[in-house]
C-alpha cells in the first residue's frame, strides 16, 4: 500500500468514525414510547408543554415541536447540545468538552452562552426522547382529548378541557 | 379486668390529667376548639400559633423569649418528622414545603405541596405523627397549570376541623382528632387554570381563599366559604365586570379583562375594628405585554381592602398600574398601630415584587409612605411621595413607559428586580417593640423577553404570559429592615441566595432559612448573625415558634418548594446540587 493509498484509508476510516453515530442515529428508532413519555415528560414538557407545543411563559419562548421542521438526527443534536443564545440547554454532559457542539467550548458555557440543563440525559436516552417526538409530537395539529389521554392517562381530569372542546366542535 | 384493659384505661386516666393541666400559652390544654374570640387573641396565646400569619394583623412575632440574642447560640435539634409529597405530577418533577406549621396546644398541624395534612404531637420531646390527610389530589390535573411548584402554604383551624386547600382547588375540613375529612367544597376550578396554594384565613365562621393562575389568564377571585353550611356566602372577583368600577382601566377593544389576572394566592389579614379584610392582587395577564392591555388594570397589583360580610371592596391601592414586569402585589399586608402626638395612626404595610415597601393608611387606603427595599430597583427612577405612583406614571396614558419597560418596542431588557420580585410570597415579620418591619428579600434583575399576544390566542390551560424571563446575572437575597416611624431602611443582612422561605420575629431575634438548607438566626436591632445551621435541604418555608410543657421550640419546614430549581435556576446554578426532600424540623435549647 502506497502513502496515498495510507492517507485514503486513513480518510475513511475517520469519516466512518464520524459519520457513523449520525447514520446510526437517522435508521435506528427506539418502540419504547412509554419509555419516550417519561423521559419527555420529565426533561421537556415544563416549557414545551405536554403536546410540544411550546409557546412562552416561565420557562421562556419555547419553540413548537408540533410545527418543527427538524429530522431526527438535529432533534438529536439539539437537545443534547442546546440552542446557544435562547433558553434551550444542553443534556449531553460533555457537550462542550470537545467542540463536538457547534465548535463551542466550556468558556460559552460558563458564560452563560449555552444554558445547561438541570439533569443530564445519556445519548441513548436523548435518542429514545428524539423518537417520542417524531412518533407522537412533530406534525401534529392541535392536541387532541385522546392525545392528552395518551400523555396523561384516564385516571386524571387533566384533558376534560380538550374533550369539552371536542364535544363542543361537534 | 385483663392487662389490656387496664393498660387502655391507664392511657385514657392519663389523657384526661393532661387535658386539665394549664399549658405555657396560658389557655387549658383541653381548649382545643377554635373560636373567633381565640383568633382574635392569637397574639396573647404566646405558645401557640394559630393562624397562618400568627395573629389577623400578620405580624409573624412571638413574645416567646427563652430562646433569645444570649441564648441562641445553644440552639439545635430538637427532633425531625419525615413528610411525604414528593412526588411529582403535571410539570413538575417533585413537591415541595412552602407551609407555616400552626401549632396548638403542644400539636403541629403541617401540609406537605400536595395538600396532606400532618398531625403530630410535639409532647414527650420527639415528634409522633398522630394522622395524615391525604386528599388525593389530581396530581396532573393541578399540576400541570401550578405556574410555579407544588405548593401548599399551610392549614387554619376552626372548631375541631383543620381547614386545608388543595392544590386542585378544594376547600377542605378536616376532624381535628380522627384525621377523616368531615366535608370539602370545589372552590377553584383548575380547566380555567386556576389551583390553589395559599393557606385559607378563617373569619367569623368563614373560610377566605385566594387563587392562583394568572399565568394561565385566569379572572382572580377571593372567595368566603360559611364553615357551617359549607356554602359559599361571597365571591370578589379581582378584575370588575363589565361596567363595574375599574372596568374602565381595561381601554382594549378585545376583552383583555377576561383574562386580567389579578390572582390573589397569598393568604391576607384582619382588622377586626373596621371588619375588614386585607388582600394582595397578583399580576395582569398577560405578564409581559402591557400593550394588549392599555389601562391601569384594576385591580392587578394593588391591595384591596374588602368588607368582611359582602366581601366589597372598600378601597384598593394600586403599586404598578398597567405592569409590564410580573410585579404581583400578592404579599400579605402587615396591620400596624401607631401611637403619636396626633392619635394612633393605622397603617397597612406591603412589601411589594417591585421591590418598594409602601404604607397606607388602613382606614381609607390614602398613602402614606414608600422606600425601596432592594439594592439595585431600574423599573423606575422613584416613586411619589405625594401619590405613591412610579414617577414616570401618566394618567392620560394607557401603556405606561416607566424607565425600564418590557414592551414590543423593546423586546428584551434587563430589569431591577427580577420578576420574582424584590420580595415574592415568603412572608415578612414585624417586631411591635422596636418598630421593625423584617422583609426577606430577593435581590435580583433578570431578563424579559416580550412576544406580543395576538387576541384571540388565549387557551385554557395554556400559558398566557407574553413573553418570559430569563436569568442570566447572579441572584442572592437580603434580610431588611424598616423603622415604620420613620419609613427607612435601617438594616440590611446579605445572604448569598435569594430569600425564599420567610422570617419569624421574636423580641431580640429574626429568624429566617436559605434555599442551600441554611437556617439563621439574626439580632433583631442589627441583623447581624448569632446563629446558623444547615439543615442539608432547601428551604423554602416560614419558621414558626410555640412551647410544649413550657419549653419553647422553633419549627420550620424543609423541602424545596416553589419554581426556583425550575424556572430561576440559572440565577443560582450552585442550588442545583440541592436535592428535593421533605422533613419537619424542630429546634430547641
Amino acid at each position: 500500500m502506497n502513502q496515498n493509498s495510507w492517507i485514503m484509508a486513513l480518510a475513511l476510516i475517520l469519516l466512518t468514525a464520524i459519520v457513523s453515530p449520525a447514520v446510526h442515529g437517522q435508521t435506528a428508532t427506539h418502540e419504547d414510547s412509554a419509555e419516550g413519555l417519561r423521559l419527555f415528560r420529565t426533561n421537556c414538557a415544563g416549557c414545551h408543554r405536554w403536546h410540544g407545543g411550546g409557546g412562552g411563559g416561565y420557562g421562556g419562548d419555547a419553540l413548537s415541536l408540533r410545527r418543527t421542521k427538524l429530522d431526527r438526527a438535529q432533534i438529536i443534536e439539539v437537545i443534547g447540545c442546546g440552542r446557544p443564545g435562547t433558553g434551550m440547554p444542553f443534556h449531553l454532559r460533555d457537550a462542550y468538552n470537545d467542540g463536538k457542539c457547534y465548535g463551542l467550548s466550556a468558556t460559552d458555557v460558563s458564560n452563560g452562552m449555552v444554558r445547561e440543563a438541570k439533569n443530564f440525559l445519556r445519548p441513548n436516552e436523548i435518542e429514545i426522547i428524539a423518537d417520542y417526538v417524531i412518533a407522537n409530537v412533530k406534525g401534529r395539529g392541535e392536541p387532541s382529548f385522546a392525545e392528552c389521554q395518551a400523555f396523561f392517562g384516564t385516571g386524571s381530569r387533566a384533558c376534560n378541557v380538550y374533550k369539552s372542546q371536542q364535544t363542543a366542535g361537534q | 379486668m385483663s392487662d389490656r384493659k387496664i393498660r387502655l384505661l391507664g392511657c385514657c386516666m392519663a389523657a384526661l390529667v393532661s387535658g386539665l393541666v394549664i399549658n405555657a400559652a396560658g389557655a387549658r390544654a383541653d381548649d382545643n376548639t377554635m373560636t373567633q374570640e381565640r383568633l382574635l387573641n392569637a397574639d396573647q396565646e404566646d405558645g401557640n400559633w394559630i393562624l397562618h400569619h400568627k395573629d389577623y394583623s400578620a405580624h409573624r412575632f412571638s413574645n416567646l423569649n427563652q430562646i433569645n440574642a444570649d441564648s441562641v447560640k445553644n440552639l439545635k435539634v430538637a427532633w425531625t418528622v419525615q413528610l411525604g409529597g414528593l412526588e411529582g405530577g403535571g410539570i413538575w418533577t417533585h413537591g415541595g414545603l412552602e407551609g407555616t406549621p400552626i401549632a396548638e396546644n403542644g400539636f403541629l398541624y403541617v401540609t406537605d405541596g400536595w395538600g396532606s395534612v400532618y398531625k403530630i404531637d410535639a409532647h414527650h420531646g420527639e415528634g409522633v405523627m398522630l394522622w395524615k390527610m391525604d386528599p388525593k389530589t389530581d396530581h396532573d390535573w393541578a399540576g400541570a397549570v401550578a405556574c410555579c411548584g407544588v405548593d401548599n402554604r399551610g392549614v387554619a383551624l376552626w372548631g375541631d376541623m383543620v381547614i386545608s386547600h388543595s392544590l386542585d382547588g378544594r376547600l377542605i375540613a378536616t376532624d381535628k382528632n380522627t384525621g377523616k375529612i368531615a366535608w370539602q367544597r370545589q372552590v377553584a376550578n383548575p380547566d380555567k387554570g386556576e389551583v390553589i396554594t395559599g393557606a385559607p384565613l378563617v373569619v367569623k365562621n368563614m373560610a377566605i381563599t385566594g387563587v392562583a393562575g394568572a399565568e394561565y389568564g385566569i379572572r382572580g377571585w377571593v372567595a368566603a366559604t360559611d364553615l357551617t353550611t359549607h356554602k359559599e356566602v361571597w365571591r370578589t372577583y379581582t378584575i370588575p365586570g363589565k361596567g363595574e368600577p375599574g372596568s374602565e382601566t381595561w381601554k382594549d377593544d378585545h376583552e383583555a379583562r377576561a383574562t386580567g389576572g389579578g390572582s390573589t394566592w397569598v393568604t391576607g389579614s384582619y382588622d377586626p375594628k373596621s371588619d375588614t379584610i386585607f388582600w394582595g392582587v397578583g399580576n395582569p395577564g398577560p405578564d409581559w405585554d402591557s400593550q394588549y392591555r392599555p389601562g391601569d388594570n384594576l385591580y392587578t397589583d394593588s391591595t384591596i381592602a374588602l368588607d368582611a360580610n359582602s366581601g366589597k371592596i372598600k378601597w384598593h391601592f394600586q403599586h404598578t398600574p398597567n405592569d409590564p414586569y410580573d410585579y404581583d402585589s400578592v404579599a400579605e399586608n402587615v396591620l400596624v398601630d401607631l401611637n403619636g402626638p396626633n392619635g394612633t395612626q393605622k397603617l397597612d404595610l406591603e412589601a411589594d415584587r417591585n421591590g418598594v415597601g409602601y404604607a397606607v393608611d388602613r382606614d381609607s387606603g390614602k398613602f402614606l409612605w414608600a422606600v425601596p427595599f432592594v439594592k439595585k430597583l431600574t423599573w423606575t427612577k422613584g416613586v411619589d411621595p405625594e401619590t405613591g405612583r412610579p414617577l414616570e406614571y401618566d394618567a392620560s396614558k394607557p401603556v405606561q413607559n416607566y424607565a425600564v419597560t418590557p414592551s414590543r418596542d423593546d423586546k428584551v431588557t434587563m430589569v431591577c428586580p427580577g420578576n420574582m420580585g424584590g420580595k415574592n410570597w415568603p412572608p415578612t415579620a414585624y417586631n411591635p417593640t422596636l418598630h421593625l418591619w423584617y422583609i426577606p428579600v430577593i435581590e435580583s434583575c433578570n431578563r424579559i423577553t416580550n412576544e406580543p399576544t395576538k387576541p384571540g390566542s388565549f387557551k385554557a390551560r395554556e400559558m398566557f404570559t407574553g413573553g418570559g424571563p430569563s436569568d442570566p446575572v447572579r441572584i442572592t437575597g437580603s434580610v431588611t429592615a424598616i423603622d415604620v416611624t420613620t419609613g427607612k431602611e435601617v438594616a440590611k443582612q446579605e445572604a448569598p441566595y435569594p430569600m425564599l422561605g420567610g422570617l419569624l420575629a421574636t423580641p431580640t431575634l429574626v429568624f429566617a432559612g436559605q434555599p442551600d438548607g441554611h437556617v439563621m438566626a439574626l439580632d433583631a436591632k442589627s441583623l447581624a448573625p448569632l446563629w446558623t445551621f444547615n439543615t442539608g435541604g432547601g428551604v423554602s418555608a416560614p419558621p414558626i415558634t410555640f412551647t410544649v410543657d413550657g419549653k419553647q421550640y422553633i419549627a420550620l419546614l424543609v423541602g424545596q418548594g416553589g419554581a426556583w430549581d425550575k424556572w430561576f435556576i440559572d440565577g443560582t446554578p450552585d442550588l442545583k446540587r440541592i436535592a428535593p426532600s421533605s422533613t419537619l424540623y424542630v429546634f430547641g435549647l
